[in-house]
Protein backbone atom coordinates (compact mmCIF):
# COMPACT_ATOMS: atom_id res chain seq x y z
CA UNK A 1 0.00 0.00 0.00
CA UNK A 2 1.42 3.35 -1.02
CA UNK A 3 0.93 6.26 1.35
CA UNK A 4 1.06 9.60 -0.37
CA UNK A 5 0.56 12.90 1.46
CA UNK A 6 -3.14 13.18 2.20
CA UNK A 7 -4.92 16.32 3.28
CA UNK A 8 -6.48 15.62 6.67
CA UNK A 9 -7.94 19.10 7.11
CA UNK A 10 -11.59 19.97 6.66
CA UNK A 11 -13.10 23.43 6.99
CA UNK A 12 -15.69 23.52 9.77
CA UNK A 13 -17.10 20.72 11.95
CA UNK A 14 -17.09 17.05 10.93
CA UNK A 15 -20.63 16.11 9.93
CA UNK A 16 -21.84 12.89 11.64
CA UNK A 17 -23.42 11.94 8.31
CA UNK A 18 -19.93 11.98 6.75
CA UNK A 19 -18.84 9.39 9.33
CA UNK A 20 -21.74 7.14 8.32
CA UNK A 21 -20.77 7.48 4.68
CA UNK A 22 -17.13 6.68 5.53
CA UNK A 23 -18.19 3.47 7.26
CA UNK A 24 -20.45 2.49 4.36
CA UNK A 25 -17.57 2.86 1.88
CA UNK A 26 -15.87 -0.14 3.52
CA UNK A 27 -18.70 -2.55 2.71
CA UNK A 28 -16.83 -3.87 -0.34
CA UNK A 29 -13.75 -4.64 1.76
CA UNK A 30 -14.91 -8.01 3.05
CA UNK A 31 -11.46 -8.79 4.49
CA UNK A 32 -12.21 -6.21 7.21
CA UNK A 33 -13.60 -7.60 10.46
CA UNK A 34 -13.26 -4.60 12.76
CA UNK A 35 -13.57 -0.82 12.62
CA UNK A 36 -12.36 1.44 15.41
CA UNK A 37 -13.24 5.14 15.41
CA UNK A 38 -12.11 7.94 17.72
CA UNK A 39 -14.12 11.17 17.54
CA UNK A 40 -13.05 14.38 19.23
CA UNK A 41 -15.77 16.84 20.22
CA UNK A 42 -15.35 20.44 21.35
CA UNK A 43 -16.05 20.49 25.09
CA UNK A 44 -17.56 23.50 26.89
CA UNK A 45 -14.86 23.57 29.58
CA UNK A 46 -14.99 26.31 32.16
CA UNK A 47 -11.93 28.49 31.64
CA UNK A 48 -11.05 31.39 33.91
CA UNK A 49 -10.78 34.69 32.09
CA UNK A 50 -7.28 36.04 31.79
CA UNK A 51 -5.80 39.48 31.95
CA UNK A 52 -2.98 40.18 29.55
CA UNK A 53 -0.27 39.65 32.15
CA UNK A 54 -1.88 36.49 33.45
CA UNK A 55 -2.15 35.12 29.97
CA UNK A 56 1.59 35.46 29.58
CA UNK A 57 2.24 33.92 32.97
CA UNK A 58 -0.04 31.01 32.22
CA UNK A 59 1.94 30.05 29.13
CA UNK A 60 5.45 29.85 30.53
CA UNK A 61 7.46 26.86 29.40
CA UNK A 62 7.12 23.83 31.63
CA UNK A 63 3.66 24.66 32.86
CA UNK A 64 1.36 21.72 33.50
CA UNK A 65 -1.25 20.91 30.90
CA UNK A 66 -4.01 23.47 30.63
CA UNK A 67 -2.48 25.64 33.32
CA UNK A 68 -4.45 28.84 33.60
CA UNK A 69 -4.21 31.97 35.65
CA UNK A 70 -5.54 32.14 39.18
CA UNK A 71 -9.21 32.92 38.59
CA UNK A 72 -9.36 35.08 41.71
CA UNK A 73 -6.85 37.45 40.12
CA UNK A 74 -8.39 37.55 36.68
CA UNK A 75 -10.22 40.71 35.66
CA UNK A 76 -12.52 38.94 33.23
CA UNK A 77 -14.98 36.46 34.67
CA UNK A 78 -14.10 33.99 31.93
CA UNK A 79 -16.67 31.37 31.19
CA UNK A 80 -17.37 28.21 29.33
CA UNK A 81 -15.70 27.53 26.00
CA UNK A 82 -18.31 28.33 23.35
CA UNK A 83 -16.11 27.36 20.37
CA UNK A 84 -12.54 26.55 19.36
CA UNK A 85 -10.99 28.29 16.38
CA UNK A 86 -8.43 25.90 14.88
CA UNK A 87 -5.52 26.96 12.69
CA UNK A 88 -2.54 24.90 11.54
CA UNK A 89 0.90 25.05 10.00
CA UNK A 90 -0.61 22.99 7.25
CA UNK A 91 2.51 21.86 5.34
CA UNK A 92 4.34 20.68 8.46
CA UNK A 93 1.21 19.02 9.85
CA UNK A 94 0.69 17.01 6.66
CA UNK A 95 4.35 15.98 6.57
CA UNK A 96 4.20 14.82 10.21
CA UNK A 97 0.94 12.99 9.52
CA UNK A 98 2.51 11.11 6.60
CA UNK A 99 5.32 9.91 8.88
CA UNK A 100 2.87 8.90 11.63
CA UNK A 101 0.68 7.06 9.09
CA UNK A 102 3.65 5.11 7.74
CA UNK A 103 4.81 4.20 11.23
CA UNK A 104 1.29 3.03 12.09
CA UNK A 105 1.19 0.69 9.09
CA UNK A 106 4.64 -0.64 10.08
CA UNK A 107 3.54 -1.27 13.67
CA UNK A 108 0.18 -2.82 12.68
CA UNK A 109 0.82 -4.44 9.28
CA UNK A 110 -2.58 -6.13 9.30
CA UNK A 111 -4.35 -2.75 9.36
CA UNK A 112 -6.42 -2.41 6.21
CA UNK A 113 -6.87 1.36 6.19
CA UNK A 114 -6.54 4.49 8.30
CA UNK A 115 -8.52 7.69 7.80
CA UNK A 116 -7.77 10.92 9.67
CA UNK A 117 -9.73 14.17 9.54
CA UNK A 118 -9.20 17.35 11.59
CA UNK A 119 -11.26 20.52 11.50
CA UNK A 120 -9.98 24.01 10.84
CA UNK A 121 -11.93 27.19 11.47
CA UNK A 122 -14.47 27.84 14.20
CA UNK A 123 -16.00 24.72 15.73
CA UNK A 124 -18.80 25.33 18.25
CA UNK A 125 -18.96 23.34 21.52
CA UNK A 126 -20.74 20.05 20.94
CA UNK A 127 -19.52 19.69 17.35
CA UNK A 128 -16.97 17.14 16.13
CA UNK A 129 -13.47 18.37 15.24
CA UNK A 130 -11.32 15.23 14.98
CA UNK A 131 -11.75 11.73 13.60
CA UNK A 132 -9.36 8.77 13.47
CA UNK A 133 -10.81 5.69 11.81
CA UNK A 134 -8.86 2.43 11.45
CA UNK A 135 -10.03 -0.86 9.98
CA UNK A 136 -8.39 -4.28 10.22
CA UNK A 137 -9.29 -7.96 9.93
CA UNK A 138 -9.36 -8.20 13.77
CA UNK A 139 -10.19 -5.66 16.47
CA UNK A 140 -6.90 -5.48 18.36
CA UNK A 141 -4.86 -3.92 15.54
CA UNK A 142 -7.56 -1.34 14.78
CA UNK A 143 -8.05 -0.46 18.44
CA UNK A 144 -4.34 -0.15 19.27
CA UNK A 145 -3.58 1.82 16.11
CA UNK A 146 -6.32 4.38 16.74
CA UNK A 147 -5.21 5.03 20.33
CA UNK A 148 -1.58 5.39 19.22
CA UNK A 149 -2.34 7.61 16.23
CA UNK A 150 -4.59 9.94 18.30
CA UNK A 151 -1.81 10.43 20.88
CA UNK A 152 0.82 11.07 18.20
CA UNK A 153 -1.36 13.63 16.41
CA UNK A 154 -2.08 15.54 19.61
CA UNK A 155 1.62 15.65 20.48
CA UNK A 156 3.21 16.27 17.08
CA UNK A 157 0.94 18.07 14.64
CA UNK A 158 1.28 21.87 14.64
CA UNK A 159 -2.40 22.62 15.12
CA UNK A 160 -3.41 25.61 17.26
CA UNK A 161 -6.68 26.18 19.08
CA UNK A 162 -8.12 29.46 20.26
CA UNK A 163 -10.84 28.77 22.83
CA UNK A 164 -13.53 31.40 22.48
CA UNK A 165 -15.27 32.00 25.81
CA UNK A 166 -18.87 33.01 26.41
CA UNK A 167 -17.80 36.60 27.20
CA UNK A 168 -15.94 36.82 23.85
CA UNK A 169 -12.48 36.73 25.46
CA UNK A 170 -10.22 33.88 24.43
CA UNK A 171 -7.59 31.54 25.78
CA UNK A 172 -5.12 29.49 23.73
CA UNK A 173 -5.58 25.75 24.21
CA UNK A 174 -2.53 23.55 24.73
CA UNK A 175 -2.13 19.78 24.74
CA UNK A 176 0.02 17.98 27.29
CA UNK B 1 30.11 36.71 4.93
CA UNK B 2 28.80 40.08 3.85
CA UNK B 3 25.70 40.75 5.88
CA UNK B 4 24.64 43.53 3.54
CA UNK B 5 23.94 41.06 0.74
CA UNK B 6 22.54 38.35 2.97
CA UNK B 7 18.92 37.96 2.13
CA UNK B 8 16.17 38.58 4.67
CA UNK B 9 14.37 35.42 5.76
CA UNK B 10 10.66 35.18 6.13
CA UNK B 11 9.59 33.70 9.48
CA UNK B 12 6.09 32.21 9.80
CA UNK B 13 4.25 32.88 13.06
CA UNK B 14 1.27 30.91 14.35
CA UNK B 15 -1.44 31.07 16.99
CA UNK B 16 -0.61 32.95 20.18
CA UNK B 17 2.79 34.02 18.80
CA UNK B 18 1.18 35.62 15.72
CA UNK B 19 -1.36 37.29 17.99
CA UNK B 20 1.38 38.81 20.19
CA UNK B 21 3.41 39.91 17.16
CA UNK B 22 0.36 41.40 15.48
CA UNK B 23 1.33 39.66 12.23
CA UNK B 24 1.76 36.14 10.87
CA UNK B 25 5.14 36.83 9.23
CA UNK B 26 8.30 38.73 10.12
CA UNK B 27 11.54 39.22 8.21
CA UNK B 28 14.95 38.73 9.82
CA UNK B 29 18.54 38.66 8.58
CA UNK B 30 20.35 35.90 10.49
CA UNK B 31 22.89 33.16 9.84
CA UNK B 32 22.04 30.72 12.63
CA UNK B 33 19.18 29.53 14.82
CA UNK B 34 20.87 31.25 17.78
CA UNK B 35 20.79 34.58 15.94
CA UNK B 36 17.24 33.88 14.86
CA UNK B 37 16.12 33.44 18.49
CA UNK B 38 17.76 36.73 19.48
CA UNK B 39 16.28 38.59 16.51
CA UNK B 40 12.82 37.20 17.25
CA UNK B 41 12.99 38.21 20.93
CA UNK B 42 13.80 41.77 19.85
CA UNK B 43 10.85 41.84 17.47
CA UNK B 44 8.44 40.06 19.82
CA UNK B 45 9.43 40.82 23.44
CA UNK B 46 6.70 38.52 24.84
CA UNK B 47 8.46 35.54 23.25
CA UNK B 48 10.86 35.28 26.21
CA UNK B 49 7.99 34.22 28.51
CA UNK B 50 5.99 32.21 25.97
CA UNK B 51 6.50 28.52 25.40
CA UNK B 52 7.45 28.01 21.74
CA UNK B 53 9.44 25.90 19.31
CA UNK B 54 11.41 26.80 16.18
CA UNK B 55 10.88 24.68 13.06
CA UNK B 56 13.45 24.71 10.26
CA UNK B 57 12.13 23.18 7.04
CA UNK B 58 9.17 21.79 9.00
CA UNK B 59 11.28 19.99 11.61
CA UNK B 60 11.57 21.25 15.19
CA UNK B 61 15.16 22.13 16.10
CA UNK B 62 16.43 22.05 19.67
CA UNK B 63 19.99 23.18 19.07
CA UNK B 64 21.85 25.87 17.21
CA UNK B 65 22.49 25.30 13.50
CA UNK B 66 23.62 27.48 10.60
CA UNK B 67 20.97 28.98 8.31
CA UNK B 68 21.65 29.77 4.66
CA UNK B 69 18.60 31.97 4.16
CA UNK B 70 16.73 29.48 2.00
CA UNK B 71 15.10 27.54 4.83
CA UNK B 72 11.43 27.67 5.76
CA UNK B 73 11.36 28.97 9.33
CA UNK B 74 8.37 28.89 11.69
CA UNK B 75 7.71 29.80 15.33
CA UNK B 76 5.21 27.42 16.91
CA UNK B 77 3.28 27.90 20.15
CA UNK B 78 2.06 24.78 22.05
CA UNK B 79 0.06 22.35 19.94
CA UNK B 80 -3.66 21.96 20.52
CA UNK B 81 -4.85 19.46 17.93
CA UNK B 82 -7.40 16.77 18.63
Amino acid sequence: MKHSVKDIFVEGPIDPAFIGTSIAKHATRTDIGAHEIFLGQVRADFTPGLTRSHENASLRAGDPVGAGADPSQAQSAGGNVSAIEFTAYREMALERMTVIREEAFTKWPSMTCLHVHHSLGTIPAGQLCFMVFASAPHRLAAREAVAWVVDRIKAELPIFGKEILADSTHVWKRNG
Amino acid sequence: MLRAIFEAMNVLLFGLIAEKAGTDQVQVVVTSVRELRMALEQRIPELSVLSHAIAVDRIIVHQDMPLTGNEEIAVLPPFAGG
